[in-house]
């Protein structure tokens, strides 16, 4: 029922846009008024799978907005055909660079996967964590290293099933216990800001800034994320200590295995090494990283490493809803509903300061509540229309903003439904919904006085 | 965590009031999430797996005993091997009498999953039923997330990273 509501209400705010009297607005800007109104509401609520509701919002762009459109080539309406964007920009958004850098990450996953390369990587990365504080400083490192590459979700997943005989083994009333399943999504969701192939939200933002004509690279994203990341990490250890003292003296992990070393593991870890270097040194041979990213979507397959079954699983979804994110921002500026919306507000007034910590706080906000994708969707189109129209200062400002909402996003997860990573572990039983909610609330306002502090200080001068 | 009505079921079979209350003892650490039908006859059991069906509640598990009045276990695991909607249903024999031949036809027609022998340990039925459920789990694809604290998390947890099952949104 309140499916059907909700289902119906997106319908209705889809078109109403068309018939009020909203003042200096073009008939394409309604309609992607509406379309943005449809997709909130369909984002925010779900009636359909959010994936689903990023294709249909391609579909009526398509349908409305684009020189293939009926309506266009029959009434002139909303555009003279002329002026309509091609219907290939829309379908196009589908294999956006940015997707094909996400595809070449996911392919390195599958691979990683197959070949236990990151079960192995975990087992020497935990193997010295003899003391209770080692072992949770050693879980949430590797749970944001391996989130770095991996979907935060799969990081997770594995991660449990590797900790479950430890957890066990601890006396059940070991605090321990819960800071070590706190630290597993709270590892993955940190780990995913540290490169642009971490987690989808950074697809989007990049995505929309490319859409300006601004290429953030590889390692300029690194740069302020592995930092911002590794702070965070040092202070969600003490955090997590602190509030959860371990009882246990010493730990003992039974954690055996060996990497493979048949010819398609080793050709694996050559393919990954060599398009992790490309990628982070883009600055000196300046391929950019989505054709490096062709490396391992071309090489995995032809070599055998993976096959049709790794390809078949891969989270394709996750794809498209980037994809309806990056199509729907493209709308809202070229049909100039963006200046339209911004002239509604007296922007200047708030200053560049005021319009960044803003959209910093809905993220976070807004991304406790929400999938981070569709955060950063609704949220990076306006602020970066906040910068094209010149309310925000300075050439770097653009930048800034869009990825500052998108790392802010990966900080909303206080709750056991603001990430997949959380459910998990809400799920495992070894943590309760007030203790996430704690930390999560201690981490949403650390990470909004640090990402703030840089977004105005530090990032102009990085992103140049 | 509170939890709404379970959404899969587990039956048991058995003629003898005390052993099926032993059975239904034992399984209450799956109460919770799980919706338990003792029943004593293959008549009660086929009305049950009848009103389960309207209420679209999936059969999990078949508990059953051997020896029971007009028909065997094993007849009655085959019957629900045969069924579409019982075909998936992780099958249990709980006995002391089954022969060679009554296990052999159980296994090749009944897809017999595990046999205990009464009689048996609470630990050892949890275990087994623990473990059954989990595989049934997996093999229908069902979200795990709800049963991760109750069943074998760790078979769980590598099925949901091996086959993509949740991932970032």
């Amino acid at each position: 029922m309140k499916r059907l509501i909700t289902a119906a209400a997106g319908l209705v705010l889809l078109i109403i846009p068309l018939f009020l009297p909203l003042e200096g607005l073009s008939p394409a800007g309604r309609i992607t008024c509406g379309l943005f109104l449809f997709a909130a509401v369909y984002w925010m609520f779900a009636p359909i799978p959010i994936y689903a509701t990023s294709v249909t919002v391609i579909l009526f762009q398509l349908a409305l907005l684009s020189n293939a459109s009926p309506l266009v080539e029959f009434f002139g309406f909303p555009y003279a055909s002329a002026d309509a964007p091609s219907a290939d920009k829309f379908t196009g958004t589908l294999a956006h660079p940015i997707l094909i850098l996400f595809l070449g990450g996911f392919m390195l996953a599958a691979g990683a996967q197959k070949y236990h390369l990151e079960k192995n990587l975990v087992r020497v990365f935990l193997s010295p964590c003899k003391s209770p504080q080692l072992l949770l400083s050693g879980v949430l490192g590797v749970c944001a290293l391996l989130s770095a590459f991996m979907s935060n979700t799969a990081t997770t997943a594995m991660m449990f099933a590797v900790l479950i005989p430890v957890l066990a083994a601890l006396e059940i009333d070991d605090p321990l216990r819960i800071s070590l399943a706190l630290a597993v999504p709270i590892g993955a969701n940190i780990g995913g800001i540290i490169t642009p192939i971490g987690t989808p939200p950074n697809a989007v933002a990049l995505g929309a800034l490319a859409e300006q004509g601004i290429r953030v690279s590889f390692a300029s994203w690194m740069v302020i994320g592995a930092p911002l990341a590794l702070v965070s990490l040092v202070f969600v250890t003490i955090v997590l200590l602190k509030m959860f003292p371990p009882k246990a003296k010493k730990i003992e992990l039974n954690m055996t295995g060996s990497f493979d070393s048949s010819a398609k593991a080793v050709m694996l870890y050559v393919v990954a090494g060599l398009t992790i270097v490309l990628w982070a040194t883009e600055s000196v041979h300046e391929i950019p990283s989505s054709v490096v990213a062709f490396l391992p979507i071309a090489l995995l397959p032809a070599l055998g490493i993976i096959g049709t079954n790794e390809i078949r699983g891969i989270s394709w979804e996750v794809l498209w809803l980037v994809a309806g994110g990056i199509s729907l921002g493209y709308s809202l500026k070229d049909s100039g509903l963006a200046t339209w919306m911004i002239g509604l507000v007296n922007w200047t007034s708030l200053g560049n300061t005021g319009v960044i910590l803003g959209f910093l706080l809905l993220s976070v906000i807004m991304a406790n509540f929400l999938s981070h994708t569709v955060t950063t969707s609704l949220l990076v189109p306006i602020a970066i229309s906040l910068g094209t129209s010149g309310v925000l200062a300075g050439p770097s400002s653009l930048a800034v903003i869009a990825i500052g909402i998108a790392i802010a996003s990966s900080y909303g997860m206080s709750l056991p439904i603001s990430t997949p990573p959380n459910a998990i572990a809400i799920a495992s039983g070894a943590v309760e919904t007030p203790q996430m909610a704690k930390v999560g609330l201690v981490m949403a306002v650390f990470g909004l006085v640090v990402i703030g502090g840089l977004a105005i200080f530090l990032w102009p001068l990085l992103l140049k | 965590m509170k939890h709404s009505q379970p959404k899969l079921a587990i039956l048991c079979l058995e003629d003898e009031p005390a052993v099926l209350d032993a059975v239904v003892r034992d399984l209450a650490p799956f109460e919770e999430l799980f919706l338990i039908e003792p029943v004593e006859s293959v008549n009660d059991a086929r009305q049950v797996m009848e009103a389960l069906r309207e209420k679209r509640i999936p059969l999990a598990l078949a508990l059953c005993d051997h020896l029971l009045p007009g028909i065997t276990g094993t007849e009655f695991l085959v019957e629900l091997n045969h069924s579409d909607a019982t075909k998936s249903t992780r099958k249990v024999l709980i006995t002391a009498q089954a022969g060679l031949t009554d296990t052999i036809q159980a296994v090749n027609e009944g897809s017999l999953n595990h046999f205990i022998a009464k009689p048996w340990q609470p630990s050892e039925l949890q275990k087994v039923v623990r473990d059954q459920l989990t595989s049934y789990l997996l093999a229908t694809k069902a979200n795990p997330l709800p049963y991760l604290a109750l069943l074998d998390a760790q078979r769980l947890l590598e099925a949901m990273q091996q086959q993509n099952m949740t991932t970032d949104s």
